[in-house]
């Protein structure tokens, strides 16, 4: 039984992971910073929810049934004002994928300042427990596997030799013409999920996957833009 | 008593037993439990060896008895060489009489068909009160105990510890490691790990005082977790030289992540060897000569190994190995200007090559009959501070040069050189040979004068770069967040 009520929450709904809103709570809970968000429904008035927060702005669609929301045209990036969010929201719903979807609303979220995306993952190793992985984004991840796992808990040298393991590593301390990025809010982040006192050690029981893509790191700190955590069958065991 | 000390006694009876019985051993003809009581007796085992057998009055020579029940004295370690079905009754009954039983039975827990067998014999390895090795287990190497599972062992205790969780490499493991001069002080062989598994033999490594390193083949890992702990507390106090065979479970498992996907097969491994310092290999090779590095060395924590210095003849050799060293991210550099100006007062004939590496024909080495390899190295100890000096000599270019012995007097050079300068730079010699048998007697004196004056010698360049780039890394863990 997992001490964690999103996570129990999630299980007494049948479902088998996180999606994006209850991700981002959890990495909240474990202070990893996520964009400011709020949720709301196709119809409603926007201008009053959007109150709080700053533009420009994301729209995600948010539906058990789907997946791969960009596949399907259910993100949109960069709009301007509460106008232009509702017309994203008509936009997808005459999307067939979408129209057709179980939804649980749109999350509208502030856009993240631009910097370099990072993915930071989880693994829960049939031997080992909880590993945590960290590689730059795209194509760095994608194509060229270019990742650094270890086993948790990792302490802060661990977190530092991480990144120094990165073959584009260099892409951090500024490439190409870009300013660098803030290592020390990778490695806090890194530790924030992999550490003793961490996320994935203090749910280990209950995490088989996660995936932070991206996280979006700056001069100045980072942000979780997008998360998702796959659940283990029912509270694996020690 | 401290966790150790009950660490190191709780194997004891199993690494040094007083008394030893035997099942399996044929009255008329040869199995492999004669061949067993065979190996200890050559090898000089002291305590008492019973041979149990249903009708037999003597094995072998010695007193038989019928049935573990009956041996005069409870019995430290049983060898059991019979078919698997008659195992696990056997073990049942040992009524607390038993400290430790190897079974070398097969038809257990590594066909489908014996997974309820092996189950059953762990069950009655409990209910008997003993502790179980195997099963599917050829047994262990226990200098200390004059115990073997291996032809003409060595009764030399030496001071590397190794784990196998196969039987065969386990025997190659002891019999080339010997050959390259590895002296062990127990190499355990586990089988099937049904009971003791190879975290229980580390456990007892890293806190044996007669170990120094320690060196584990492994196949599956059961408790990746307790392996992970157990190096991680101990911070690579001794070093521990992995090789690992086979694939983790993560390569079998469906991902449903990105990150599943991206874990692969080894990913793991790495990750282990980063957090505890423990250094991977990828062959059998790299696994002896890693393990011989550090019997030979002591690793300095304070001034991690970068910089070499080669020495040797052969041009190419030194090219090549230079090549290799980089790669290895180990640094060939030139010579500081104080070295290079005493190399040059010596006025070294013509073909010499002074800078790092020092490349000196047979016809400089054998000035002096090999005596100018003393002046030479005095001149880069004196002038420099070199971390580590590996020494190359290509044995067949000596033949027929020179009536004296220049080849031993260049050996006596160096290692004069090394006693001059203590703990100054790690001295590693690589021996080419032809493979001619003149040669490779050569080879064999020459090796067997270095390894006793503690000097780990090589085959070729290659070698040598692994063991001393897994020395490295080791020093660069030690001095991790120093």
């Amino acid at each position: 039984m997992t001490n964690n009520a999103l996570i129990g929450e999630a299980r007494s709904a049948g479902r088998g992971s996180l999606d994006e809103l209850n991700g981002k709570r959890l990495l909240t809970q474990f202070g990893v910073a996520v964009p400011k968000s709020v949720v709301v429904q196709a119809g409603e008035s926007l201008t009053p929810k959007l109150a709080g927060l700053e533009g420009p702005y994301v729209v995600k669609v948010m539906s058990q049934d789907i997946l791969h929301k960009s596949d399907v045209g259910g993100v949109r990036v960069r709009m301007k004002d509460a106008a232009e969010v509702e017309a994203a929201i008509s936009d997808m719903l005459a999307r067939p994928e979408i129209a057709k979807a179980r939804l649980d609303g749109f999350l509208v979220e502030e856009m993240a300042p631009a910097g370099q995306e990072l993915v930071i993952g989880a693994l829960r190793d049939p031997q080992f427990g909880p590993l945590v992985m960290v590689g730059l984004g795209g194509i760095f991840v994608e194509v060229l596997k270019d990742v650094a796992f270890r086993i948790c808990p990792i302490e802060r040298i661990d977190a530092v030799e991480m990144l120094d393991e990165l073959k584009g590593k260099a892409l951090l301390d500024g490439a190409r013409g870009q300013a660098g990025v803030s290592r020390e809010a990778i490695i806090e982040t890194l530790l924030k999920i992999g550490s003793e006192q961490g996320l994935l050690m203090s749910l280990s029981e209950d995490i088989a996957e996660a995936d932070i893509n991206p996280l979006i790191v700056s001069q100045h700190g980072a942000v979780a833009v997008d998360a998702r955590f796959i659940l283990t069958a029912q509270g694996a065991q020690a | 008593m401290s966790h150790e000390n009950d660490v190191i006694e709780r194997f004891k009876p199993l690494l040094e037993p007083k008394t030893l019985a035997v099942v399996g051993a044929s009255a008329t003809s040869m199995s492999a439990a004669n061949v067993f009581i065979r190996r200890i007796r050559e090898m000089g085992y002291s305590g008492t060896i019973y041979p149990i057998h249903p009708s037999a009055a003597s094995v072998d020579g010695l007193t038989a008895y019928k049935s573990v029940a009956d041996t005069p004295q409870p019995i430290d370690y049983l060898y059991i060489s019979v078919a698997a079905a008659h195992v696990p009754k056997m073990l049942a009954e040992a009524n607390g009489r038993v400290r430790y039983a190897q079974v070398i039975s097969s038809g257990f827990g590594e066909v489908d068909e014996g997974k309820a067998l092996q189950e059953e014999l762990v069950a009655s390895a409990r209910k008997g009160g003993l502790r179980l090795l195997g099963p599917n287990c050829l047994g262990l190497y226990s200098p200390r105990g004059r115990v073997t599972f291996v032809e003409n062992s060595s009764t030399e205790v030496g001071t590397v510890g190794i784990i196998s969780q196969s039987g065969g490499l386990g025997t190659d493991i002891v019999r080339r490691g010997s050959v390259r001069g590895l002296r062990y002080s127990a190499a355990v062989t586990v089988g099937n790990s049904a009971d003791l598994g190879p975290n229980d033999l580390l456990e007892y490594y890293l806190a044996d005082p007669q170990t120094k390193v320690i060196g584990i083949y492994l196949e599956a890992v059961k408790d990746g977790r307790r392996l992970f702990d157990l190096l991680k507390a101990h911070r690579a106090k001794k070093p521990v030289v992995l090789l690992k065979g086979g694939r983790t479970q993560q390569g079998l498992m469906a991902a449903a992540s990105h990150t599943g996907s991206l874990a692969g097969d080894d990913r793991v491994w790495v990750a282990l060897s980063r957090q505890t310092g423990c250094i991977l290999v990828e062959t059998l090779d790299q696994f002896l000569d890693t393990l011989l590095i550090f019997q030979s060395l002591t690793p300095r924590s304070n001034d991690p190994t970068r910089e070499v210095v080669m020495f040797g003849n052969g041009g190419g050799t030194s090219v090549l190995g230079t090549d290799l060293f980089a790669r290895m991210g180990l640094d060939v550099t030139p010579f500081g200007k104080p070295t290079l100006e005493a190399l040059q007062a010596l006025k070294l004939p013509p073909g010499t090559s002074i800078t790092n590496p020092v490349d000196a024909p047979v016809g400089t080495l054998q000035q002096d009959e090999g005596r100018i390899a003393e002046k030479i190295l005095d001149a880069i100890f004196s002038n420099g501070k070199p971390q580590a000096l590996v020494m190359h000599l290509n044995l067949a270019a000596f033949l027929g040069r020179t009536k004296t012995d220049v080849l031993g007097n260049l050996m006596q050079a160096a290692t004069r050189v090394q006693s001059r300068y203590p703990g100054s730079a790690h001295f590693i010699l690589v021996l080419r040979s032809d493979g001619e048998p003149e040669i490779e007697n050569r080879k064999r004196e020459f090796r067997a004068q270095a390894l006793a004056l503690g000097i780990p010698v090589y085959d070729e360049m290659m070698n040598a770069g692994w063991a001393l780039s897994a020395l490295c890394a080791h020093e660069r863990f030690l001095a991790r967040g120093q």
